[in-house]
């Protein structure tokens, strides 16, 4: 963990992100240490990939060093760290549908296939089918709708914390987070008796 | 009494994701509470979130902090160096030929570090005291993954193996096994390392034991792999794996 110099109180997300700006990339295994797992965890809730997932959150810290003297001072590093990364899920996903759209239907099936990257002898056949559902339910859903719905169900951040994260006002994120859910309940409806 | 049950049945996405407050969240649950229509479809609403809920489970990522700092590292320098550059993918989770990259990208920071010829205004990611413990978190991470895979062969031979003809039983498999992971484990895992100083001597038995069934046919006989299956309980060896393997994992 990094340290204040004469101090023992580790070093701040905001102390980090200074010390990113002036060029410092040391200061990025201990940022990355407190935030890759909730990175990982939104990118892959949006993704549905884990390869794509992990990707994701490199190039979240690259663009974090990369841009880290535009990084507003007076904002909270996590909300920041997690737009970017919503920001390039959405661009992923947006280049994975173009190229998608070239591949066969079954190749197009087994990127639906549930977010395991290996085979687990638990997951039986119904498991499987009930991914795909679930897969195929969120990747339907509108690009703001899902960003909204990820931040919310799989992080639980509040409201006012979506708004802020994805730049939009609380009524949007609101409107968004229930259409979602509508979405999801239509689509998902009696597979989850 | 029609535009309250509207209202409500409107708030019900709401109320199921936890984020309605204040009066509103009053008003929907004493309608739901005399309703039940709302009543049901609020359940419905609630069984799809559980649902979308455990679909993701466990979402822990399956790359280590360290191997993903040192993507990120390797990243920034490909960058550094300008366009034209092939950028490394997909990741290649869990497996040794991925674990090799990683030693590449490792050995690739270490060239950058100061005092060692460089060109151009490329900048080390780490300092000399962090990278050793990237290297000898990798280190232990492969130590922990050989012990992971030697385990799999190891449970399969302590297990009942399928039969393959009267009183003989097929080992192909494992044996099959048994010879790659030596080899590769040969490779990529020095046990004398001080990284893994530790699990020298689990290492040690568990490269002796897949020796032995290494050396079996593919078809032997049952009393041949009942040997060395004592020999795996006399030396407590798979309860040795798993403790190990926790350790170096941290």
């Amino acid at each position: 963990m990094e340290r204040s110099a004469g101090d023992d109180r580790p070093l701040s997300d905001r102390d980090l992100m200074v010390r990113l700006a002036a060029g410092d990339r040391e200061a990025l295994p201990p940022l990355m240490e407190r935030h890759y797992r909730r990175l990982y965890r939104i990118a892959l809730a949006y993704l549905r990939n884990p390869d794509d997932a992990l990707d994701a959150v490199q190039e979240t810290f690259v663009k974090a060093f990369q841009n880290a003297v535009r990084w507003d001072r007076a904002s909270e590093v996590g909300p920041w760290l997690s737009r970017i990364a919503v920001n390039h899920a959405i661009d992923r996903y947006r280049r994975e549908k173009r190229r998608r759209q070239t591949l066969t239907p079954f190749d197009d099936e087994a990127r639906e296939l549930p977010s395991t990257d290996q085979p687990s002898p638990e997951r039986t056949a119904l498991g499987r089918e009930l991914g795909v559902r679930i897969a195929a339910a969120l990747r339907a859903l509108p690009e703001r709708q899902r960003a909204v719905f990820v931040l919310r169900h799989y992080e639980e951040h509040t409201l006012e914390e979506i708004a802020g994260v994805l730049g939009l006002s609380l009524g949007t994120v609101k409107s968004s987070l229930h259409r979602a859910i509508r979405r999801l309940r239509e689509r998902l409806a009696g597979l989850s008796a | 009494m029609m535009f309250e049950h509207l209202r409500a049945r409107r708030r019900l996405p709401l109320l199921a994701a936890g984020v309605l407050d204040g009066p509103a969240r009053g008003a929907t649950l004493a309608h739901v509470a005399s309703c039940s229509s709302c009543r049901g479809e609020l359940d419905e609403l609630g069984a799809v979130l559980r649902l979308l809920a455990s679909d993701l489970k466990p979402a822990e990522p399956p790359l280590s902090l360290s191997l993903l700092v040192a993507r990120v590292g390797s990243r920034l320098d490909e960058l550094d160096r300008g366009p034209g550059t092939v950028r490394p993918r997909p990741w290649v989770v869990a497996s040794w030929a991925g674990a090799a990259a990683v030693v590449a990208a490792v050995a690739a920071v270490v060239f950058l570090l100061p005092g060692r010829p460089r060109g151009g205004n490329e900048r080390p990611l780490v300092s000399e005291d962090t990278l050793q413990r990237l290297e000898r978190n990798v280190a232990r991470e492969q130590a922990a993954r050989y012990l992971g895979e030697a385990q799999d062969v190891l449970v399969s031979v302590a297990a009942a193996p399928p039969p393959c003809d009267r009183e003989k039983v097929d080992m192909g498999e494992a044996s099959e096994r048994s010879r790659k992971l030596l080899t590769r484990g040969a490779l990529l895992v020095d046990p004398e390392g001080p990284a893994v100083a530790s699990a020298r001597p689990v290492l040690n038995d568990v490269e002796q034991a897949l020796r032995q069934v290494a050396a079996l046919e593919s078809c032997v006989r049952a009393r041949d792999v009942q040997r060395v299956r004592e020999d795996l309980a006399r030396r407590q060896l798979l309860m040795k794996i798993r403790l190990m393997k926790r350790e170096l994992e941290g």
